[in-house]
């Protein structure tokens, strides 16, 4: 197959502290980082995941993306999902590393999800798929 | 920590306060229209928004002060009153904490390069890989 999906983005208010609480508090690795102009192209992927699905983590300087961004963020729309095997217990590490959720671990059908605020202007949704 | 729906939706009107760089509510002001106590306050505040009030609130002025840099209409005293810092010296040095580097200096620096880098940095992170070097292509290749 020719075309396919590798890499998707994700706007952030500040690059640096993007990169810091994706690596640090939510335990993705790095795998990009290169400087372009006065902003950097950042990837990260998941520490037990493919290393060929990467996430950009692309500044929100655009006015459009600045609007966008809030907008969704102001109606508690999250950004983008990442899913989990268990989300009680990736609830419960993220809570005690200060991760403020806007929607607690909640079962909706098939799929239990949970909502956080990713301290760069994103909310964001976990999901654990039906076992 | 678990924030409710209501008490998010008046932390991010404070946020928005907090960007109005001509009305500076306190932050105990800004507590208690959200209704919640001060301690409290900053600590949702800054665990949704990764920043505390008084942080987001200087962010806000030295945005404000790069973008009137940028358009060239003020000299850096000017700046400096506008978005209400008392000294140029207060002014100067919180700046350069935290740009990096001076008011005139980032004007210099900056001039010329406004119109490059709103074009460059369009929504979507695909318009940035123009911009890698080679050997970037390649571990994006690889993966």
């Amino acid at each position: 197959m020719t075309i396919q999906i590798k890499l998707t983005s994700l706007m952030v208010e500040d690059q640096t502290r993007a990169l810091e609480f994706y690596t640090t508090v939510l335990g993705f690795k790095k795998k990009q980082d290169f400087p372009v102009g006065e902003y950097r192209c950042i990837t990260v992927v998941a520490a037990e995941g493919r290393e060929d699905l990467e996430l950009a983590l692309e500044p929100n300087v655009n006015p459009a993306a600045k609007t966008f961004q809030k907008a969704l963020f102001d109606q508690g729309i999250p950004a983008t999902a990442f899913e989990v095997s268990d989300l009680e217990a990736e609830h419960a590490r993220l809570k005690a590393a200060g991760v403020a959720f806007t929607q607690p671990p909640t079962k909706l059908a098939q799929v239990s999800i949970a909502v956080f605020s990713d301290t760069i202007g994103n909310l964001i949704q976990l999901y654990q798929p039906p076992r | 920590m678990f924030i409710q729906g209501i008490t998010f939706r008046r932390l991010c009107h404070a946020r928005d306060l907090l960007h109005e760089i001509h009305d500076s509510i306190s932050i105990a002001g800004l507590a208690e229209q959200a209704g919640i106590s001060q301690f409290h306050f900053i600590r949702q505040f800054e665990a949704v928004f990764g920043s505390t009030p008084h942080q987001l609130r200087i962010q806000a002025r030295i945005e404000r002060a790069k973008d009137m840099l940028l358009r060239d209409e003020a000299s850096v005293t000017e700046v400096c009153m506008d978005i209400g810092f008392s000294s140029l010296g207060s002014f100067s040095s919180s700046f350069a904490r935290r740009v990096g580097m001076s008011p005139s200096d980032y004007r210099r620096s900056r001039r010329g390069l406004t119109q490059v880098q709103a074009q460059l940095i369009a929504p979507g992170c695909y318009a940035m890989l123009a911009f890698l070097p080679a050997e970037a292509f390649r571990n994006f290749g690889e993966a």
